[in-house]
């Protein structure tokens, strides 16, 4: 009788593990873990895009304001600086490589805007039909940008609470060794500087 | 007296301010509802122009399944317009889930703001450079000269023919909902708990409904699926269990029992099932679940 007992706790016992493991957070952090990656892909897509537009923008300029070099030029610094930090999904963790490339996007988005600030000194050039329609690409990126990293600070927040709340936390560390992933900052975000408006 | 009682009234005032302002999300504009094809909110457009339009949308949608919106707005209040329109975009879920195929016009008047919010699976047809030109061409030159009516008519109808052949209409797909993922995982979880549990309750009369209502609670996600697992399993193995010790073959007792639970809980989980499912149908104007990832274009007048 005991015997029977006894296997019926380690048949139990191996039955509940079995389904249970889906509770320790293992699928839900590969997910999670997964869907990172494709938000990140994502975040990355449209920087890419903003940068693939910017020959274009700066030849267009160019026809109309050649003399204003520097301006220009600094635009294709920025661009080739941006687009050589790369940063690949396995790298996310690395909070110094991230830090980088958000100073060289960033670098790029200071540089453009110095740059669309001046092309309203030129009516010629914004009365032109291809440079109305770079811009309002330009402008459709940004927005996408604002999107994709909103969806990728999302997630990110998501996974990194299952990598550090109990006990999933365990499950990531030594099971599956994930470490948290690096986020963008918030100080200098403008979609995030607005405080919420409260009306008396 | 009369101070004592102002002061009292304005705490109260400021409490409930209080209670009020915190159950609230931090937005300082809510996303209207979406009553139909044009949302009119300020009223500016004629009844006559409001029915044309919502046939016409309504229309292009049932010959291709992409779906058009048109939001008109007295002010964003503040709000940033292309925050605004994407999240009302998202909110809404204009367009198809997979093929992304909505499209939002959101005028703000006092902003003197208009935007086309273009979603995932038209940015192909409808470009960012093309709804800039739409935006530039057909609405702002007659929102400057004051015709509104005029102005959302033509840009409605140059989306419409921008957008036209990207989607054949067919019909629906079924959402596959979290939902049924949950009754799925408590149904799951019961049947776990009931077979251990009814193998206990061959050794213990209370054990064997304790063991199997413990295991389905376990088992199953969150709290109230695994209190309702829990619950179920610890009847179902009362039952079972004293029935299948209290008469003649146990064998057989065993595997009648194990077939009723079985057909019960299939039984309980189409019934669910169903009920599910019968919120989706009716006439109502609704999203179908698009997603929009900040496509379109921005102008103002």
């Amino acid at each position: 009788m005991s015997m029977c007992v006894a296997r019926m706790v380690l048949v139990s016992l191996l039955l509940t593990g079995i389904v249970t493991s889906s509770g320790c957070g293992y699928n839900d952090l590969q997910g999670l873990d997964e869907d990172t990656k494709a938000a990140w892909s994502e975040v990355i897509n449209q920087y890419q895009r903003r940068a693939d537009l910017i020959p274009n923008l700066v030849n267009t300029v160019k026809g109309y304001a050649a003399h204003e070099k520097e301006t220009l030029e600094s635009v294709v610094e920025a661009r080739a600086k941006a687009t050589s930090v790369q940063i690949t999904p396995e790298l996310l963790k690395d909070e110094a490589a991230f830090k980088k490339f958000q100073e060289a996007q960033q670098g790029l988005s200071g540089a453009l805007g110095r740059l669309l600030a001046l092309a309203e000194q030129y009516p010629n050039l914004k009365a032109d039909q291809g440079f109305r329609d770079l811009q309002s690409q330009l402008e459709g990126t940004e927005n996408r940008i604002a999107v994709a990293r909103k969806r990728y600070i999302e997630k990110v927040a998501e996974f990194n609470k299952m990598v550090r709340y109990f006990p999933t936390n365990l499950t990531a560390k030594f099971l599956l060794h994930l470490d948290e992933k690096a986020n963008f900052t918030v100080a200098d975000e403008k979609a995030v500087a607005k405080p919420p408006e409260v009306k008396f | 007296m009369r101070l004592c009682g102002r002061v009292w009234r304005a705490v109260v005032a400021g409490w409930f301010w209080l209670v009020l302002v915190s159950g609230l999300p931090a937005w300082a504009l809510d996303v209207p509802s979406l009553s139909g094809p044009v949302v009119d909110v300020a009223h500016v457009l004629p009844p006559d122009t409001v029915e044309q339009l919502s046939q016409e949308i309504r229309a292009h949608e049932a010959k291709t399944s992409n779906q058009v919106v048109v939001l008109i707005l007295p002010s964003l209040e503040g709000e940033t317009l292309f925050d605004f329109s994407h999240r009302v975009a998202t909110t809404w879920k204009l367009g198809r889930k997979g093929t992304d195929n909505g499209v939002l016009l959101l005028v703000a008047l006092k902003d003197r703001k208009v935007r086309l919010e273009v979603g995932y699976g038209l940015e192909g047809a409808l470009t960012d450079a093309r709804s800039a030109q739409i935006i530039r061409n057909e609405i702002v030159p007659r929102f400057r000269s004051g015709e509104f009516a005029v102005g959302v008519t033509a840009g409605v109808r140059a989306v419409l023919s921008t957008i036209e052949g990207t989607y054949q209409a067919s019909e629906r797909p079924t959402a596959t909902s979290t939902d049924g993922e949950t009754v799925g995982n408590v149904l799951l979880a019961v049947i776990v708990g009931v077979f251990i549990g009814l193998l206990f309750s061959r050794a213990h009369r209370v054990l064997g409904p304790a063991v199997g209502g413990g295991v389905s609670f376990v088992v199953a996600p969150w709290l109230v699926p695994a209190l309702i697992a829990g619950g179920t399993s610890i009847v179902l193995v009362s039952l079972l269990g004293g029935r299948g010790r209290s008469a003649g073959s146990r064998q057989w007792r065993r595997t009648s029992g194990f077939e009723e639970t079985w057909f019960s809980t299939q039984h309980g989980g189409w019934g669910t099932g169903g009920l599910g499912g019968a919120f989706g149908g009716g006439d109502s104007f609704s999203g179908g679940g698009g997603d929009f990832g900040g496509g379109g274009a921005s102008g103002d007048w």
